[in-house]
């Protein structure tokens, strides 16, 4: 079998998506038979975009000039690009501004020196090429990484749950931390597929997987209401993982 | 009238007994106050006044996500292979006993499960009687499915009255007979006599989908998929394939569906049969309430209320179901 010809990239994020990758030391040596990490400048030097792809996969927003320069040119270059982890599906925590204005945020932390910073609004891939799949989480999980690419491998792209973090909360049994602990948990709007890793800890969901498909923001707000919690409240935390939560 | 009585003083000596005979499980209240089938491991006392467990007994006949075939690319595609030790569940409610049956007609039917078949036989399943609360409906609809276990225990004052319903029952009578008391004793009825009922015959007209009711749940659902994964009967799954890291192996896995989810009613070239959360409660409502394929007419609630307790949102399908089968059958 040809190997998978892959790039790996990051935009602004903090790198975790790749080093999940580079956790699964396991697995790597295998993976290789598969896959050749053609383009991956976290791992490997020299790091030259070169010929075609066979997939791009790449972490973390866009909100630098140059980052909307290579994710276009990785796009061009590639088959298949895949966002890999929440600030590449959805703005994630880079993201975050709580409604203020970004230019004056920019003035409150790098002052009169702003000059050199060049930013516009983070913004998901999707805003601005073909995205074929989306791959969420902070970071996504292991398995979830090792799945898309022996699926690439094989000329498919990921199937991705479309269920939230409830309902593999309730497979591993656990005791509900919304309904029985009255905890700000956003297991229900969160999309699922980490097994609900947080919630089998008795840590309340904090949404870093983003929105499930078809989430019931109005019922939700309501049950979190008759639980104590504000609007200002539930959304403040929505909002840390994807900024378009609305009400 | 004559019957098998055990003291609840030797309740211990004969959990000691059936461990002998396999691994024991059992309703256990955990530190989370929470309920649970789990291990009753010797000095473990099963929690006998909870009336349901979180998950029902189904989560040891189906596995959340598990694999149904290897493939390799010299063998092509093998039954995993599975070793299953004999097993008893201690303290079924006759509801949890009708889900098992309902499963039973699911997976031994015409084109027995492998998977299930192995574990199903090597279940010995143990019944006891209980007093519905509120969220229990088993004495409102009669329900077809059978209780039925291999030994039951009916609570009465001091003990319960011991019966077997099977070889295997019989043969664990047998060997407690010195902790059994063969006495005179009136029994009182138990929840056993809501199952069982004769099905019903009627014909039922069509759903109507512009009934304001669907949408209403529709509404209110957060799509969580907490009241098919906790109902004993809920057996719809998805079938999934993932390749192996050395480029020719490849796993086969079934993982637990629910009728609200987008993807359950999507078919091949994106299409969906039910295309909003409205038409899936119509759905679900046809799987629960009448039944479909094999086991058309067969409704498959068995009444425990897992839905009701655990549903975030408090919703309830079975208000609606009444009013379309207009009360009981």
């Amino acid at each position: 079998m040809k190997r998978l010809r892959l790039a790996i990239a990051g935009l602004t994020a903090c790198s975790g998506c790749q080093l999940s990758l580079l956790n699964c030391e396991d697995e790597l040596p295998e993976l290789l038979n598969q896959c050749e990490f053609s383009f991956f400048p976290l791992a490997c030097s020299p790091a030259e975009l070169a010929g075609e792809y066979d997939a791009a996969l790449v972490e973390g927003c866009l909100s630098m000039p140059h980052e909307r320069e290579l994710l276009l040119e990785l796009r061009r270059r590639s088959r298949y690009l895949i966002a890999v982890g929440t600030c590449a599906v959805w703005g994630g925590v880079a993201a975050i501004r709580n409604g203020e204005d970004r230019g004056e945020l920019r003035r409150q932390v790098y002052g009169q020196n702003a000059v050199a910073c060049e930013m516009s609004e983070p913004a998901p891939l999707r805003n601005v090429v073909t995205v074929d799949a989306d791959i969420a989480g902070c970071p996504p999980e292991k398995e979830e990484l090792l799945r898309l690419l022996t699926g690439l491998s094989r000329g498919a792209l990921p199937v991705t749950v479309d269920y939230s973090v409830c309902t593999e909360c309730r497979m591993r049994e656990n005791l509900c931390l919304l309904t029985e602990r009255s905890e700000l948990c956003l297991g229900p709007l969160t999309l699922g597929g980490c097994r609900a890793r947080c919630p089998s800890l008795s840590v309340p969901c904090e949404g870093c997987r983003g929105p499930v498909p078809e989430a019931n923001l109005k019922e939700a707000v309501e049950i979190y209401a008759q639980k104590g919690f504000d609007l200002k409240v539930v959304l403040g935390r929505l909002h840390r993982f994807w900024p378009g939560w609305n009400q | 009238m004559a019957a098998t009585f055990i003291a609840t003083h030797n309740l211990e000596i004969l959990l000691d007994h059936l461990r002998q005979h396999g691994d024991l499980y059992g309703p256990v209240r955990g530190d989370d106050g929470a309920v649970r089938f789990a291990p009753l491991l010797p000095g473990t006392a099963p929690d006998l006044a909870a009336l349901r467990t979180l998950l029902p007994a189904k989560k040891y006949l189906l596995h959340p996500c598990e694999t149904i075939l290897n493939f390799t690319a010299d063998a092509g595609y093998q039954l995993p292979i599975e070793v299953v030790s004999p097993s008893i569940l201690f303290g079924l409610h006759p509801c949890d006993l009708a889900g098992i049956s309902y499963l039973d007609q699911l997976f031994l039917g015409d084109e027995p499960d492998p998977l299930y078949a192995a574990r199903r036989s090597s279940l010995t399943l143990i019944g006891i009687s209980c007093t519905p609360d509120d969220y229990c409906t088993c004495y409102r609809t009669p329900s077809p499915l059978a209780a039925q276990s291999d030994l039951f225990l009916q609570s009465v004052d001091g003990g319960f009255v011991v019966t077997s319903g099977s070889p295997r029952g019989d043969e664990l009578v047998e060997s407690v007979k010195n902790i059994l008391v063969e006495c005179d004793l009136s029994v009182p009825e138990d929840t056993r006599r809501f199952f069982c009922a004769p099905l019903s015959q009627r014909h039922l007209p069509e759903t109507d989908e512009t009934d304001p009711e669907w949408q209403e749940l529709a509404d209110g659902c957060l799509g969580c998929g907490a009241c098919s994964v906790c109902c004993p009967t809920c057996a719809c799954f998805d079938v999934l394939e993932f390749g192996g890291l050395d480029d020719v192996s490849a796993l086969r896995v079934r993982r637990w569906d629910n009728c609200l989810f987008k993807s359950h009613s999507q078919v091949a070239g994106g299409v969906s049969f039910c295309k909003d959360r409205a038409e899936r409660f119509r759905y679900r409502y046809r799987h629960k309430y009448r039944g479909f394929g094999a086991l058309e007419g067969v409704p498959a609630c068995v009444g425990c209320g897992r839905c009701r307790v655990v549903c975030p949102a408090g919703l309830d399908l079975r208000p609606l179901a009444e009013r379309l089968d207009g009360g009981a059958p």
